[in-house]
């Protein structure tokens, strides 16, 4: 368990502000954010590389804020590995147990379990400079799980890989974790890895977190236009909240929309391209927002299709190059686009 | 994807730099001109008194006076490249990795000796430990340096300090910190991940560092000839009997002296060459 209570930092021109943050035991925790929000740093305070100007660290219900680094137990994994270049692969894994005088057989026993948990039996004898980013992570990860330390620390941990070695060792990283369970902290800017491996995730922006919960709930109901476009959210409008008998709309420009929300007047609002479905006719359903549209845009997007559609504001969807051919779909068409009342998201 | 395989393309286009057929004749021919001029100028200087030494070298090398200049030269200049690396690898250490108030002015004093003639240096070092209270406490002590065997190690030592701290401060900032940091988090005390990570890592530069500073320190003249005098068999290093034979105009004991110097440029420099190349990688920053 960690625990971030009111936690600053100043570090030249950045700032950390006000950080508080509780990690459960067990628990994949992300950090979602762009490059430069001060990430790293909020790791770096936990292992101890940086004192906080302000406010404390408590992992597993111990204050660890004036504890130096090698008194917290805790294994860190940095983006660029930082393997020890001086030292082959075994000696960079048995590191630590060297240092605490670990005997013999319990030091090749614990080698070997790493060494087949990370898939690294092969590379023992060789030095960091002759791996690949792939395997040089897998090792980083070795070096760090060894110790069986409280909390894992990592830092974009898949970065720098490519997309293939990427996909792998998310996968993997989940394995792991399943098997050890060891609390874990994860940076990466990517939503997709955090929306993987995140038990609860929390986004950052500027110094700051400004939302935690289940990937589910971020990815749904965005708090803000700048998490909602982070997490991929494409259409954002401004509108205002109307109320007739009983129902509440939101009035963007010309359309009007459907929406459940306790917020009234002047509002943010978002809806998800494949929350929006594309009909040539109109039929009753229990989506209960239906708006007229004309295709301006078929943009090819990985294996799915982006349309733009014309509504008086600027609708994206995605659909299938299925659903494309089947409706047979074509620029300067007007179809509907249909979407329920609980996709529409206001802010 | 089609865009990522075009410029992938481009990138693998064959830099244009080595193509002769760019280079302009005239041009290249001088610079080519040039370049042998210098090497030729040095070449010559220093084969010459090779070849002219190598005569009478095995004779003036067994005489007692540059046997005794030898053993004095190797004896002091080891002597002070060692005392300087115990002073020079911590403050380049601290200078690099701490945030020490005023560390930019720290560094420049501390460089001063290096464009300082070496002359100045001597006589600073000569007013300092003879005419001041801290110099007559440590001679009263035992250490005196004025005119003695200690004044050349000490005036040594004074030059050579700065290159030392040059070459090591760069060395250490091409450590990553972070190294040392994982180090700790997997429960190296400060020290440990000091001589477990860092001092490994910069072993190639500690030696480039102990090798240029101790072919200095046995050059060293200047400095040490106002420190400790050029006294005949007493403070005589090699550079001394080169100076001290060429002004009573014994050509062939100081060609023999100039001839064991650049031996020893010429190995030091070799070393440096060696272990100047043979970085280790992925030490660096990225």
């Amino acid at each position: 368990m960690i625990n971030l209570y009111n936690v600053s930092k100043r570090l030249g021109d950045f700032r950390l502000k006000n950080i508080n943050l509780s990690v459960n035991e067990n628990e994949y925790f992300v950090i979602l954010g762009p490059t430069g929000t001060g990430k790293t740093v909020i790791l770096e305070i936990i292992a101890g590389m940086y004192q906080p100007d302000k406010g404390e660290v408590w992992i597993n219900q111990r204050n660890v804020s004036k504890i130096f680094p090698e008194s917290r137990n805790i294994g860190f994994v940095y983006q660029d590995y930082m393997l020890f270049p001086h030292l082959n692969v075994r000696e960079n894994i048995i590191f630590a147990l060297k240092l605490k005088n670990t005997p013999r057989n319990i030091m090749k026993q614990k080698l070997e379990q790493m060494a087949s948990l990370l898939n690294i039996a092969g590379l023992l004898k060789r030095y960091p400079s002759t791996l690949s980013g792939g395997e040089q992570q897998r090792v980083a990860l070795a070096r760090a799980l060894v110790t069986e330390p409280e909390v894992l620390l990592l830092d974009e941990p898949l970065s720098a890989l490519d997309p293939r070695s990427k996909e792998l060792l998310q996968q993997e990283l989940k394995n792991i974790h399943e098997q050890i369970k060891t609390t874990t902290i994860h940076i990466t800017h990517d939503f997709n890895e955090a929306l993987l491996l995140a038990d609860r995730m929390g986004i950052m922006q500027n110094g700051e977190i400004i939302q935690v919960g289940s990937p589910e709930e971020v990815f749904q109901k965005p708090q803000s236009q700048f998490v909602a476009e982070f997490v991929g959210m494409e259409n954002i409008y401004s509108g205002e909240i109307m109320e007739d008998r009983g129902d509440h709309y939101v009035s963007i420009a010309s359309v009007s929309l459907r929406v459940v929300s306790p917020l009234r007047g002047k509002v943010r609002v978002a809806i998800r391209p494949e929350d929006i479905i594309i009909t040539r006719e109109k039929f009753p359903s229990s989506a209960q927002n239906t708006v007229n549209a004309r295709i301006i845009h078929i943009i090819p997007r990985g294996s799915l299709y982006k349309v733009v559609l014309d509504a008086g504001i600027t609708i994206t969807a995605l659909v299938t190059r299925q659903a494309l051919e089947e409706l047979n779909l074509e620029l300067g068409q007007n179809v509907w686009a249909v979407f329920k009342t609980t996709a529409v998201h206001v802010f | 994807m089609k865009h990522n395989h075009t410029f992938e393309a481009i990138n693998k286009l064959p830099p244009a730099k080595n193509s002769r057929v760019l280079n302009n004749g005239l041009f290249q021919g001088l610079i080519i001109l040039i370049i042998l001029i210098l090497f030729t100028f040095f070449f010559s200087a220093l084969a010459n008194i090779v070849w002219k030494g190598m005569a009478v070298l095995v004779q003036s090398i067994a005489s007692p006076e540059i046997q005794f200049a030898i053993r004095l030269s190797l004896f002091t200049s080891i002597t002070s490249t060692l005392i300087c690396i115990l002073f020079a690898l911590p403050v380049a250490y601290g200078l690099e990795r701490f945030r020490i108030p005023g560390r930019k002015l720290i560094s420049v004093i501390l460089d001063i000796p290096i464009s300082l003639p070496p002359l100045v240096s001597g006589i600073a070092l000569l007013l300092l430990f003879g005419t001041t209270e801290f110099g007559a406490v440590l001679a009263e002590h035992g250490l005196r340096f004025v005119f003695s065997v200690n004044g050349i190690i000490l005036a040594q030592f004074f030059i050579i300090t700065p290159y030392m701290i040059r070459v090591l401060k760069s060395t250490i900032a091409d450590i990553n910190p972070r190294l040392e940091f994982v180090a700790r988090t997997l429960g190296c005390s400060q020290w440990q991940a000091f001589y477990k990570i860092t001092l490994p890592l910069a072993k190639n530069g500690i030696i480039a560092g102990l090798v240029i500073s101790w072919a200095r320190a046995i050059g060293e003249f200047g400095c040490a000839l106002m420190v400790a005098g050029a006294t005949r068999m007493v403070t005589e290093t090699l550079p001394v009997a080169l100076f001290l034979n060429m002004s009573v105009g014994n050509l062939e004991m100081a060609m023999a002296s100039a001839t064991c110097l650049i031996v020893i440029s010429l190995i030091s420099l070799f070393i440096f060459e060696m272990v100047g190349v043979r970085q280790i990688p992925a030490s660096r920053i990225s």
